[in-house]
């Protein structure tokens, strides 16, 4: 073996040491990240406690409400029937939100067991949307916020706009925003859907006017039980799943949201759904049984 | 008592999962996503998933989209459906680098096999075969019935509207196997 000379030593340690700081310095940067993902585990798993108090006043106060206010209205004398409708109202209402908290619950069940599959058909959006606005209509009122719908469709698709897509799921994707809108508008505002559609993608924006959302809650709303305004205190009630509930059903469909948000024009939130292929779909169609797709050497 | 000769057909959306102790055939579509299936050796039935990332660090759904939590849940599954841990074997497919221009950080498709070797590990669920990495994406069909998995390349690319344009290739010009 040759003997090192000097510098080949002197240059050769320099070179170790630099891997070891190199090492070192991922080292560092791999456990810093680790302890920024350690935090969010924690305050999910915190959020996930408060969850389960929020989630059952969700669903124990309409229940009790709708039991009020029905036996009430087996008691409401003769002379006094009128008052049935307003009482009937306020059950309507209850059940609403009861049902639109259930189908959250239920689509984060599914989700969350990996067992819910884009249910594919020809939509009729127009008739979506409507259909979504006019449910929270009662809920608008009560808050003074009109809807206001903007159908921009290519003339060649003439009243009708009928897209591929799962609607139940488009729906509930909507509902959540319709209802995030209607949330945090202020009063007498106006809430703004509007539709159009580009080379066979659809996007549906909803606008209101309300408070800012400031930059760092951006990100941070798309976290499954991460509310706002997540005080006990708080106004405004829901059960924080609606974002992060609309970003994997808009994963199942291929789509994605923006979210743009300032003092002068308010808050618009996007959502961009591309229709779903016909290609894909008859490529898996051919598959089912069809062994030549596959050949014989690549059997595991 | 009449033997079903024809076994349903599934098919397998990224971030789901599936098991069940019926005869099915499970067909998906992989490119940097991974597939794990699992067999049991002894009720011989099996399950698989479909993740498109490796970790979850807390943000949205807690999903299957993520490996770590795939692999549990289907693992979970698996046990529900009367699996004894001792007898699972696992396939692991997928993993392929498809996006152009990615850098070594950003390997996706690494990462995702990354998690399924450690988690069987620990797990102490072995590995009989697999086929994961390469540039290209993988049509595979699972029978969960003899647990065995059947595989295509292709060239997986998204096309402008997000959808997806599939080429088959010419299988004898690959040669992805892992042994």
């Amino acid at each position: 073996m040759n003997k090192l000379k000097d510098e080949e030593l002197i240059e050769e340690l320099r070179i170790r040491m630099k891997e070891k700081t190199d090492a070192l310095n991922e080292l560092k940067t791999l456990n810093e990240k680790l302890k920024v993902v350690n935090k969010k585990l924690e305050e999910s798993e915190a959020m996930k406690t408060h969850f389960i108090s929020n989630i059952t006043n969700e669903i124990v106060n309409p229940f009790a409400s709708i039991l009020g206010l029905s036996k009430n209205i087996l008691s409401v004398n003769k002379e006094n029937w009128k008052k049935v409708f307003s009482m009937v109202a306020m059950i309507h209402t209850e059940a609403f939100s009861l049902d639109f908290q259930l189908k959250n619950v239920f689509a984060t069940a599914k989700i969350e067991a990996g067992e819910i599959y884009p249910e594919i058909g020809k939509v009729d959006i127009k008739n979506l949307v409507k259909s979504v606005t006019d449910s929270f209509r009662i809920e608008a009122q009560k808050k003074k916020v009109s809807f206001e719908l903007v159908f921009d469709f290519p003339e060649s698709e003439g009243s009708t706009f009928q897209f591929k897509t799962d609607p139940e799921k488009l729906k509930l994707i909507l509902s959540n925003i319709v209802n995030n809108a209607l949330k945090y508008s202020f009063k007498d505002s106006k809430i703004t859907v509007t539709v159009w559609s580009e080379m066979r993608v659809m996007f549906i924006s909803v606008f209101n006017h309300g408070e800012v959302i400031s930059d760092e809650y951006k990100q941070l709303i798309f976290d499954r039980f991460e509310r706002i305004d997540s005080n006990i205190t708080s106004v405004n009630r829901g059960h924080g799943l609606g974002l992060s509930i609309i970003s994997s059903l808009l994963d199942l469909l291929g789509g994605t949201i923006s979210l743009q948000s300032d003092k002068e024009t308010g808050t618009t939130f996007t959502i961009e759904i591309p229709e779903f292929s016909e290609e894909e779909d008859s490529f898996k169609s051919s598959l089912n049984g069809n062994e030549i797709f596959f050949e014989d050497n690549q059997v595991f | 008592m009449t033997q079903m000769t024809e076994p349903g057909t599934h098919f397998l959306y990224p971030s789901t999962l599936f098991a069940c102790r019926e005869p099915y055939i499970v067909n998906t579509i992989l490119g940097s996503c991974v597939a794990v299936c699992l067999y049991d050796t002894v009720w011989k039935f099996g399950g698989i998933n479909h993740y498109m990332l490796p970790f979850w660090n807390g943000q949205g759904l807690a999903s299957p989209k993520f490996g770590n939590i795939a692999i549990n849940k289907l693992l979970e599954k698996m046990l529900v459906l009367g699996s004894n841990q001792k007898n699972i074997i696992a396939k692991v497919f997928g993993g392929g680098n498809i996006l152009e221009g990615s850098t070594s950080q950003f390997m996706i498709g690494d990462r995702n096999v990354a998690v399924a070797r450690d988690m069987l590990m620990e797990l102490k669920i072995q590995i009989v075969s697999q086929s994961v990495g390469g540039t290209l994406g993988r049509k595979i069909q699972f029978n969960i019935a003899t647990g065995e998995v059947k595989q295509r390349m292709i060239d997986k690319q998204p096309v402008a509207n997000g959808n997806t344009e599939i080429v088959i290739h010419n299988l004898d010009k690959y040669n992805l196997f892992v042994k």
